[in-house]
């Protein structure tokens, strides 16, 4: 209104903004998503819901963001979808190059340190990400590696990232690393033993995980993709997720 | 730092659950101020006879409110000579919180109870003005509410029976707080069947 | 940046307060008491705005003193703090809040050792020892590690001297030593900074 007042009766004065608008270019989007890894003695999974939303919409659902990037390395960064994609990309030519360079395949250990340094060098202006690897170390055990989005990064067992990792989290420590678990012989002064899962215990998790995520959070389900890496190389298998 | 959310001040979880022909619920003993640890035996759930109610949330409001069912369902006691049922209890916490629709107890209530007549398992929970959540199997409260989301939608099977059901409840609990800052430093555990309450403290992580 | 210091011991209850009375930059006072005695085995320790904190703990002085009057009876710890939490939390959802931190210590029904801790918003919770604000930082880890439940008011009152001396030496701001008072059997007491 007052805007309208100071302006002069031209034809083009009702054309005039009255509010004031929003110069501000937001670079960031969430694109909801769950991914969750897990290793095992000879093998590690990574898994990734194929939903794609952008606040309650579904843009996609079967947008798969689990990547075989070659070297007995599966790569996923969950968040901001365009940020993920292209880390992904950029971490696909970087190790091109190493390869050129190098002549030889790049450790799990490598790759975990090369996204390290992929993430950092945009520190002021980060992908915005929760990054897990899949792969064998070099005594061929599983090895899931988590990243932060500027690039701070552990080895761990296991590993969920992304919307719905404060629902799966704690069932994985449960479930794999046995936390608050006790032998049951022991009237509680022992914890349960822990060790390695089969691959199709590991999977059952995974499978559990993302049903439970599912039925709770609204930006995870429609399917369940999971990427399986073990000295064979690398296969993929599917599992419908509710839709809803 | 001046600018605080009130249900994330003191810190606190719940959670109620049922099972066959009994219910359980629980809740951490953690009262922090931010990110100190204050007391570690604030126990966040009440009964009002066979009623048992979880409040978690504002610290200063649990009690408040804790208080004002006290007197409400003694009224109610004298009032209709026999102690207030579960589902009864449910809309009384409702309305009372609707009360306050503009001023408001920061609160995140469940409710946990067998029928003294029918000796049906109820549970419920309500958002801090009143809405309520009827459920069929498991209710979830305060800030590791998402953590106890994920462990009691994967844990929880029908039909438990008291000592499987005490199990199940204790192990979400547990994993939930122990991914949450603001819960946990103890834990405390009600498991309700027609003819005895156990009550048990379990040993939890003190970080 | 007041300090108030409660340690419950076996025997009786100890209540410590700084005596620096601080307006901005200023120390306009060095032998400020910030207790009240509420009756013959009840004291109250408080910190918080200025103004407010010495008007909050009359009020409840003259209150529970009045009680006392009219019952011929005296209110017991549990009441008292009932009572104060209460005040607290009808006077936090007014316009003007009172912003009182209190203490409680006092011998339960003439008996039993207790301490409560109750903050402005009324939050109140008993506990074996206890601080107020940015001093519990530095001594809650001291009195986590050498605290037990059966320690008497003398090794209490050594616990106290602990925490006073890391406070010295690592709270950065003058607070001009704490008055430290005793409740026990024989009533109430003030065992050091009243020189």
């Amino acid at each position: 209104m007052q805007a309208q007042n100071t302006l002069l009766n031209t034809e083009y004065s009702t054309d005039a903004q009255t509010e004031p608008i929003e110069h501000r270019f937001n670079p960031y989007q969430d694109n909801g998503g769950t991914i969750l890894g897990i290793a095992g003695e000879d093998f590690a999974v990574l898994a990734g819901d194929t939903r794609q939303t952008v606040g309650y919409s579904i843009d996609s659902r079967y947008e798969p963001k689990v990547h075989d990037v070659g070297d007995n390395l599966l790569l996923s960064a969950n968040g901001f979808s365009a940020d993920g994609v292209q880390l992904v990309k950029v971490f696909q030519n970087q190790l091109k190059w190493y390869h050129f360079d190098n002549n030889k395949e790049m450790a799990v250990s490598s790759a975990a340190r090369l996204i390290q340094h992929m993430l950092y060098r945009k520190r002021m202006f980060p992908y915005y990400v929760a990054t897990i690897l899949a792969g064998l170390d070099e005594e061929g055990k599983g090895a899931i590696y988590s990243f932060d989005p500027v690039g701070s990064y552990e080895r761990e067992q296991c590993r969920a990232g992304g919307a719905a990792a404060s629902l799966i989290m704690p069932f994985l420590d449960n479930q794999v690393n046995f936390k608050n678990q006790m032998d049951p012989e022991s009237n509680g002064t022992k914890r349960r033993p822990l060790k390695y899962l089969s691959l199709e215990e590991v999977i059952q998790l995974v499978r559990d995980a993302f049903t439970s995520a599912t039925e709770r959070h609204i930006e995870v389900g429609d399917g369940l993709q999971i990427l399986i890496v073990t000295k064979d190389g690398v296969r993929s298998e599917y599992f419908p997720l509710k839709k809803d | 730092m001046s600018q605080q959310d009130p249900s994330t001040i003191n810190g606190g979880s719940a959670v109620a659950m049922v099972g066959k022909d009994c219910v359980a619920i629980a809740s951490d003993l953690r009262l922090g101020q931010q990110s100190m640890g204050v007391s570690n035996d604030f126990e966040k759930i009440f009964h009002y006879g066979h009623v048992f109610l979880g409040l978690t949330g504002l610290g200063t409001d649990v009690l408040t409110v804790s208080e004002n069912f006290r007197m409400k369902t003694n009224l109610y006691k004298m009032a209709e000579q026999r102690e207030i049922e579960p589902e009864s209890f449910a809309n009384l916490v409702s309305t009372s919180l609707y009360e306050k629709r503009f001023g408001p107890w920061f609160v995140g209530p469940i409710v946990a109870g067998l029928n003294s007549i029918s000796s049906k398992p109820f549970v419920c929970g309500f958002d801090y003005i009143g809405c309520i959540d009827y459920a069929k199997d498991f209710i979830v409260a305060g800030t590791a509410s998402e953590q106890l989301f994920g462990m009691c939608e994967s844990l929880y099977e029908p039909n438990l029976e008291p000592d499987d059901l005490f199990e199940t409840i204790s192990q979400a609990l547990l994993n939930a707080v122990d991914r949450d800052a603001l819960s946990g430093w103890g834990a405390v555990v009600y498991v309700i069947t027609k003819d005895k309450v156990v009550k048990r403290y379990l040993k939890t992580r003190q970080d | 940046m007041e300090v108030v210091l409660g340690i419950r011991a076996k025997d009786g209850v100890i209540l410590a307060t700084s005596k620096a009375f601080t307006r901005g930059i200023s120390v306009l006072k060095a032998t400020d008491d910030k207790t009240r005695i509420l009756n013959d085995y009840n004291i109250l320790g408080f910190t918080g705005e200025g103004g407010d904190t010495t008007q909050f703990a009359d009020y409840i002085q003259a209150n529970i003193q009045l009680s006392t009057m009219r019952e011929g009876t005296e209110l017991n710890s549990k009441a008292i703090a009932s009572y104060v939490r209460y005040e607290l939390a009808k006077s936090l959802r007014t316009r003007k809040p009172f912003q009182v931190n209190v203490m409680l210590a006092g011998l339960d029904k003439r008996e039993e050792p207790f301490l409560s801790l109750i903050d402005y918003l009324g939050t109140r919770v008993d506990l074996p020892y206890a601080a107020h604000g940015y001093a519990a930082f530095y001594t809650m880890s001291l009195l986590d590690r050498h605290y037990t439940p059966d320690i008497s008011v003398e090794d209490g009152l050594k616990l106290l001297d602990m925490c006073e001396k890391e406070l010295v030496k690592r709270f950065p701001m003058e607070f001009k030593g704490l008055l430290v008072k005793v409740v026990d059997k024989k009533g109430i007491r003030v065992v050091k900074g009243n020189e």
